[in-house]
C-alpha cells in the first residue's frame, strides 16, 4: 500500500493518477455517510472521511481498517491532512479529526511508501 | 531563480524570503524590490505593514505598492522582486469592494504569475498554507482556498524552487522527485497499456468503417 497525505486541494489524487496510470474510474471517493467502501478500486480517496462514517456507525476507524487490511494492502490510499487548525466545535467532528490522525499513523506504519504532497509536488517520507 | 515559498502563519516565511532576496540581489548587484500586496483595511493591517516595514529597514528594499495587476507594476526586468503575498493578491482580486465576488480571479492571477515566471528570473513568491484543518468553511471560503491552492500549484511548478517553511526550517520540494518504486510497479501492473492498445484497435475499426452508405 502506498499512502499519500497532504492538505486540501494539494493535488494528491492528480499525483496518484499520473504516476500509477490508473484512471478516474479506478478511484473510490470515501464519504462521511458510508462505511461500505468499494475496496476493489485501486485508489481509495478522501480516506479521512471513513472516520466520520465509522464514528457515526459507532465503530473504531483504525479497527475497521485493520480488519480489512487484505482488501487495501495493494492499494493507493489518499488522506487529507485535517489535523491542524482550529478544534472543531462539534464533538463528533472533534472525535473524527482525532481518529483521522490515529488512522493516519496506523496507515503510515502499514504502508510500503508514504508520500506527502505540497502544492502539487511530492516528497517521500517513508 | 524564481522561488515559491509557503507555510503556516508566523513560521518565518517573510524572513526567509527577505534573506533570499537580499542574497540574490547581492550576488548579481541588482535592485531589490518589495512588492507590498496588502491593501490595509484596519489598524491590525496597518500594524502588520509597519512591522514588516521595520523588518525590512536597512536591507535595501524599494517598496512598490501593488495589490493588483502585478505585470504592470514589475517593470524592471533586471530587478529582484519579493512578492508578499500571493494570498493577498488573490483576496484583493476575488473579493470586490461592493461585496461581490470575482470568480475568475484565481484563473486570472494564475495566468498573470505564470507569465511573469516566464519573462523574469528573480521572483520570490510568498503564499500561506491553509489546507490542513478539519473546519467546514462556507462555499465562499472554500472557493478562495481552492483558488489559492491552484495558484500555489502553478507557482510550485513554474518556479525553480518550491519551499515549505516550518517554524523557521525550510523544506524544499522537487519536481523531479523520484517516483516510489511501489507506484511504478502499480503502473506497470495495471493494464492501461493493454487498454490503450484495445482502444487503438477499436479506433482503427471505427476508422475502417465506410463513411457513408454510398461507400458500401
Amino acid at each position: 500500500m502506498v499512502l499519500i497525505i497532504g492538505g486540501a486541494y494539494q493535488g494528491m489524487l492528480e499525483y496518484a493518477l499520473e504516476k500509477t496510470h490508473y484512471r478516474p474510474s479506478d478511484v473510490y471517493n470515501c464519504t462521511r455517510d458510508r462505511v461500505d467502501i468499494d475496496f476493489s478500486k485501486r485508489i481509495l480517496n478522501n480516506v479521512e472521511e471513513i472516520c466520520y462514517a465509522c464514528l457515526e456507525a459507532d465503530r473504531n476507524p483504525v479497527k475497521f481498517m485493520a480488519a480489512r487490511r487484505s482488501k487495501w494492502a495493494n492499494s493507493v490510499i489518499i488522506m487529507n491532512d485535517i489535523s491542524c487548525g482550529l478544534v472543531p466545535m462539534d464533538p463528533r467532528d472533534r472525535a473524527a479529526r482525532e481518529s483521522a490522525s490515529r488512522l493516519a499513523i496506523y496507515l503510515v506504519n502499514e504502508a510500503d511508501a508514504v508520500i506527502r504532497v505540497f502544492a502539487g509536488l511530492a516528497k517521500r517520507l517513508k | 531563480m524564481n522561488v515559491f515559498i509557503s507555510g503556516g502563519a508566523k513560521n518565518g516565511k517573510s524572513d526567509f524570503a527577505q534573506e533570499l532576496a537580499v542574497k540574490m540581489a547581492g550576488e548579481t548587484d541588482r535592485t531589490l524590490y518589495y512588492v507590498a500586496t496588502m491593501i490595509p483595511h484596519d489598524d491590525e493591517d496597518r500594524e502588520r505593514i509597519e512591522r514588516h516595514q521595520w523588518n525590512r529597514n536597512g536591507l535595501g528594499f524599494r517598496t512598490i505598492e501593488a495589490g493588483k495587476n502585478l505585470s504592470q507594476a514589475l517593470t524592471d526586468h533586471e530587478g529582484v522582486y519579493l512578492i508578499d503575498s500571493v494570498t493577498a493578491l488573490l483576496s484583493n482580486e476575488m473579493f470586490r469592494e461592493d461585496g461581490t465576488m470575482y470568480h475568475s480571479a484565481p484563473r486570472k492571477i494564475k495566468a498573470e504569475l505564470k507569465e511573469l515566471c516566464h519573462t523574469m528570473d528573480s521572483l520570490i513568491f510568498v503564499s500561506d498554507y491553509m489546507y490542513s484543518d478539519a473546519m467546514e468553511y462556507s462555499d465562499t471560503v472554500e472557493e478562495y482556498r481552492k483558488g489559492l491552492a491552484e495558484i500555489d500549484k502553478t507557482l510550485a511548478k513554474e518556479c525553480d524552487a518550491a519551499i515549505e517553511m516550518f517554524y523557521g526550517f525550510p523544506t524544499q520540494y522537487y519536481k523531479n522527485e523520484d517516483v516510489p518504486e511501489e507506484l511504478k510497479q502499480m503502473a506497470a501492473r495495471n493494464d492501461s497499456a493493454a487498454r490503450l492498445e484495445k482502444a487503438r484497435t477499436f479506433g482503427q475499426l471505427v476508422l475502417d468503417l465506410p463513411e457513408s452508405e454510398e461507400d458500401q
